[in-house]
């Protein structure tokens, strides 16, 4: 039996729930980010607390910053720019939205940004239409305000090879939801591209030694590497001794096994336990899980 | 276990993907696991799909976004929340069924309990103490617990005057099909004192819940029930061919009292119609008392009911004997002859039949065969004995009165005699939800050596983890994703070995924080299963929404209950901040109040110590200042003196505290710092001077001049100090 929460103006394009789920972000064509809150945690209906104009063209994606860094969001607009913005309001009724920071850029777009937790470090990764990928991290945990840029490298287990400028259309990051401290940092990265060699769905891993990303693990099966990616997810480990990642492609979702053990090389072992297919998954249709 | 909701298209990423058991068919064709309803029209251009607590799946759907200005009535897009699972029998409501869910976590736990020292103790090869109950005992005290909580009883007013109509007794409990599948359980499996009088046993079950063993056919009960209705209208009772049915029918079933009390009903009772129906009054009467002195095969029998128990099998033999001796000679004797009323002789002659055991007239009797199943052990066999001829006998009745549909009870009972115990547990699951399955596991493990090693075993399908786990995780999940029984998972969840504990994190982290009462509960929770990195994560998520929100004192205070040394120090970095500039009133009161906060101890212990001298300093200076007062200028003087002694003092704070000491070196009454303390500030500033022109020195904020007038003031109080010493 489903039960209508709430109802969203029209032209909204995307939503995305707070961790404790008692919020909902919404963006809309008309570059406007609402949020919905439930009021206390026993009811079950939304209404709209605020309302802020995030970006002159529409919102396209908004991700929720992990909670212990505030009650933030950060917004993907129609131009590819990135915005994050805080709920700073002292009073503990009213709902006030202030911009932290922007990440322009000139050329490419931005297509997906996520958010990991590495012992008390917010490590941001932003996929660009170019074929980038930046890694940032927060310089202070206080404020949303400082970025350093860490880390950029394209999707490739190869790094030497890399490619020229690609023209990707969507790309998916999903970081692995741990929650001790102690695991390594890693996150699994498809794109949907016209560069085969990007496509594939790739785990990367920071490797402290050497300060750097590596890849450790690629989510496809030889023939199928070249597939465009719509969208991956990391399932949370709850005492498996794998971790599970979803993986959608025109073929269908296949369910992959990361192992836990490197090789020689610091290959973890994937396995493709399962491919539900059988959904009419076109270009562009078929965005995600 | 929740699969994957297809969409036509779908957009963003899940929080969760709990990936072990899909359903998923090879078929082309996807069947839809759920239609969802939204309720928005056409187009729809993208899906959202995110979980909440537990089997909770929140599905944004959004429309097409509509340019056309004329269409501001429609909605752009809904969100709707789907619980996922089937988690309980329909009969029940959500009440009760939460009553039943709160009601059973005291028994599961002490059974666990119980189950967890009693393995230590073998492990330990200590041997049992006299008290100790055996195994079997301890799973019939909590079948009993959980079994009380089943009923749902109605208050039965008890009829001053009994009704002689009144045919059926009022039950006091609404008979439900849960409690039903749970007697059975406890039947079959548990109660071990019982397992030598099971056939009678079964014979008090069907009496309880005749009206539930089929939900389309008529039965006995059903049929009582239609005729009770209209007993008071009819007035030759003895005419209706109903009547005498339904007599057969009570019989067949072993419902002797109700047997009895139709009979008495019998026209021929009637005072005024004794004289002429004397035969057959007489015959209905032997017939009556016939049935009241049945022998039957059990160790004691209810109040209010009738028939002799015998425990012993001889005696039972004996008196079963004789008993049919005195039926056969009734059913030969010259009396029915005289016997005027055709339908009374062919009724009566009828029940002897059953009483006799005839087998055709027993199936014509009984409607369902569950109830031809039973007329076999009161008439038939009463000495049943195992489970397989109990399960050969039950295939027969079924062959007799086949069904097409049968109830889920029904199924139940067959897998139960059939011994098979996936059929058992798949009918748990199936029939009456993850609830009972999840409970009745215990019931089935204490009866079974084959259902213990299935449902312990550890399967690498569901990740290393065993049948009984996959359940209680899920009924976990269920109760998680309600916001009232939440708080009831954690106890299940720390009975799964494997993956409990991963999920109680998860749970645990999806709580929101806002409200001091729910976070002092789930720390409370975290502090009970010693889940001390949840418990800090929790409070240091509270820590950051206070700070966020301008509450900078109770953000402190949840960082250090956290000991979130990172966040504390850039705090503290941030009070540095203030130090040399002049602050005042709510400012400095607050800044005041968070270096007090942060105390001396912990890694910044050096530069907390700092700021806490130089506090006291700013605040001498501010009382000197404000009231001119001597004294205070003094302590002022003293705290100054301290704070440029000490090593710990940074060297970029020397010119700022210095500037700020000016005041002091300027008082109108008379030098405060003697020439001894004068000289070493000089001395002081001259390093500072000196450290100036290192590369890496950082320039405070002040007055470009600042450091000439503090010289200056410096050497002014150096010549006053000098000349108030000679």
């Amino acid at each position: 039996m489903e039960k209508s929460l709430t109802t969203l103006e029209n032209g909204t394009t995307c939503s995305s729930w707070n961790y404790s789920g008692q919020r909902i972000a919404t963006g809309s064509v008309d570059g406007t980010l609402s949020i919905f809150d439930s009021g206390d945690p026993a009811s079950t209906s939304f209404k709209c607390t605020s309302k802020a104009r995030v970006s002159e063209s529409g919102v396209v994606k908004v991700v929720w910053i992990p909670p212990v860094f505030g009650d933030a969001v950060a917004c993907i607009d129609g131009n590819g720019s990135l915005s994050l913005w805080e709920d700073l309001a002292e009073d503990a009724q009213a709902v006030e939205w202030k911009h932290c920071k922007s990440f322009q850029s000139n050329s490419a777009k931005v297509l997906d940004v996520q958010f990991g937790v590495f012992r008390t470090i917010l490590k941001m990764v932003v996929a660009y239409s170019d074929g980038q990928v930046k890694v940032y991290e927060l310089s202070n945990p206080l404020e949303l305000k400082n970025w350093q840029l860490q880390a950029e490298f394209q999707n490739l287990t190869d790094s030497v090879a890399k490619s020229a400028k690609a023209s990707c259309f969507s790309a998916s990051i999903s970081w692995n939801p741990q929650r001790g401290g102690g695991q390594e940092l890693r996150f699994v990265l498809g794109f949907n591209s016209d560069t085969p060699q990007l496509n594939s769905s790739k785990v990367w891993e920071f490797d402290l030694d050497h300060q750097r990303w590596v890849p450790v693990g690629e989510l496809a099966l030889p023939e199928d590497r070249k597939d465009q990616v719509f969208s991956v997810a990391w399932a949370p480990n709850i005492g498996r001794p794998y971790e599970v990642i979803a993986v959608a492609t025109h073929k269908g979702i296949a369910l992959w096994h990361l192992g836990s053990n490197p090789d020689v090389q610091g290959r973890l072992a994937v396995e493709r336990v399962a491919l539900l297919s059988g959904y009419e998954a076109g270009f562009g249709k078929w965005n995600g899980i | 276990m929740p699969g994957l909701a297809p969409g036509d298209s779908a957009g963003g990423v899940p929080d969760s993907v709990n990936g072990t058991l899909v359903p998923y068919s090879s078929d082309s064709h996807v069947s839809a696991i759920y239609p969802l309803r939204h309720g928005l029209n056409p187009p729809i251009s993208r899906v959202s799909v995110s979980w909440g607590r537990g089997n909770s799946l929140r599905v944004s759907v959004f429309r097409q976004p509509d340019s056309d200005p004329k269409s501001d009535g429609e909605v752009g897009g809904r969100v709707v929340e789907v619980t996922l699972g089937k988690s309980r029998d329909g009969e029940i409501s959500d009440a009760q069924w939460r009553k039943i869910a709160y009601g059973s976590v005291s028994p599961f736990a002490l059974l666990q309990s119980r189950k967890n020292s009693t393995a230590s103790l073998s492990r330990m090869q200590l041997s049992p103490s006299p008290y100790h109950l055996e195994w079997w005992e301890y799973v019939m005290e909590y079948s009993k617990d959980i079994s009380s909580l089943l009923g749902d009883p109605k208050t039965a007013l008890a009829p001053l005057i009994e009704d002689p109509n009144e045919v059926f007794p009022k039950k006091v409990e609404e008979p439900s099909s849960l409690k039903a599948a749970w007697e059975l359980m406890e039947m079959f499996y548990v109660d071990k004192l019982s397992q030598a009088w099971l056939p009678e046993r079964l014979v008090d079950w069907l009496a309880d819940y005749d009206s539930l063993i089929s939900i389309d056919l008529p039965t006995v009960h059903s049929k009582l029930v239609e005729f009770q209705n209209q007993i008071v209208t009819l007035q030759v009772i003895e005419d209706d061919p109903r009547y005498w049915d339904l007599i057969s029918s009570a019989l067949a079933v072993g419902w002797l009292e109700i047997v009895v009390k139709l009979l008495r009903l019998h026209g021929s009772y009637r005072l005024d119609q004794l004289g002429r129906r004397e035969t057959e009054n007489g015959l209905v009467e032997a017939v009556a008392v016939l049935i009241s002195k049945m022998p039957r095969m059990r160790p004691a029998i209810d109040a209010g009911k009738i028939g002799e128990c015998f425990k012993a099998k001889p005696d039972f033999v004996k008196a079963w004997e004789r008993w049919r001796a005195q039926i056969t000679k009734l059913d030969s004797s010259a009396f029915w002859v005289q016997c005027d009323h055709r339908q009374t002789r062919e009724g009566l002659k009828n029940m002897l039949q059953i009483m006799l055991g005839n087998v055709d007239v027993l199936c014509s009797s009984t409607c369902h065969w569950m109830e031809l199943y039973i007329s076999h052990f009161l008439y038939i066999r009463p000495f049943t004995a195992g489970l397989e001829s109990m399960y050969s006998l039950a295939q027969k009745c079924i062959r007799l009165k086949h069904t097409s549909n049968p109830h889920k009870l029904m199924r139940l009972m067959i897998g139960i005699l059939g011994e098979n115990n996936e059929v058992v547990l798949a009918e748990c699951s199936r029939g009456f939800g993850t609830w009972m399955v999840a409970h009745a596991i215990e019931l089935l493990t204490a009866g079974s050596n084959e259902a213990d090693i299935l449902v312990h075993e550890e399967r690498e399908d569901l990740g290393g983890i065993s049948l009984e786990e996959l359940h209680r995780l899920v009924y976990a999940q269920l109760l998680s994703s309600h916001l009232l029984t939440w708080q009831i998972a954690p106890i299940y969840l720390t009975s799964c070995m494997r993956q409990g504990m991963g999920l109680l994190e998860i749970l645990l982290l999806k709580q929101p924080v806002q409200e001091n009462q729910m976070l002092l509960k789930n720390l409370e929770i975290c502090r009970l299963y010693e889940l001390d990195g949840i418990s800090s994560h929790l409070m240091e998520i509270s820590g950051m929404y206070h700070w966020k929100h301008g509450r900078k004192g109770c953000a402190v205070f949840w960082l250090q209950q956290a000991h979130d040394e990172v966040r504390l120090s850039r705090i503290a970095s941030q009070l540095f901040d203030s130090v040399g500039k002049s602050i005042s009133g709510e400012s400095f009161k607050q800044w005041e109040g968070l270096i007090e906060l942060l105390g001396s101890e912990g890694q910044l212990a050096g530069g907390l110590n700092f700021l806490h001298k130089y506090r006291d300093f700013k605040k001498c200076l501010q009382h000197a200042e404000s009231r001119k007062d001597a004294d205070a200028a003094r302590q002022a003087v003293e705290s100054l003196m301290s704070l440029m002694r000490n090593a710990s003092t940074p060297q970029r704070f020397w010119l700022p505290i210095l500037y700020d000491a000016v005041k002091l070196l300027s008082w109108d009454e008379g030098p405060l710092i003697n020439v001894s303390q004068t000289n070493l500030l000089l001395n002081k500033l001259q390093e500072l001077s000196v450290a100036r022109l290192r590369p890496d020195f950082v320039e405070p904020e002040l007055p470009t001049q600042a450091l000439n007038h503090v010289r200056y003031s410096l050497g002014t109080n150096l010549g006053r100090a000098i000349l108030g010493e000679l």
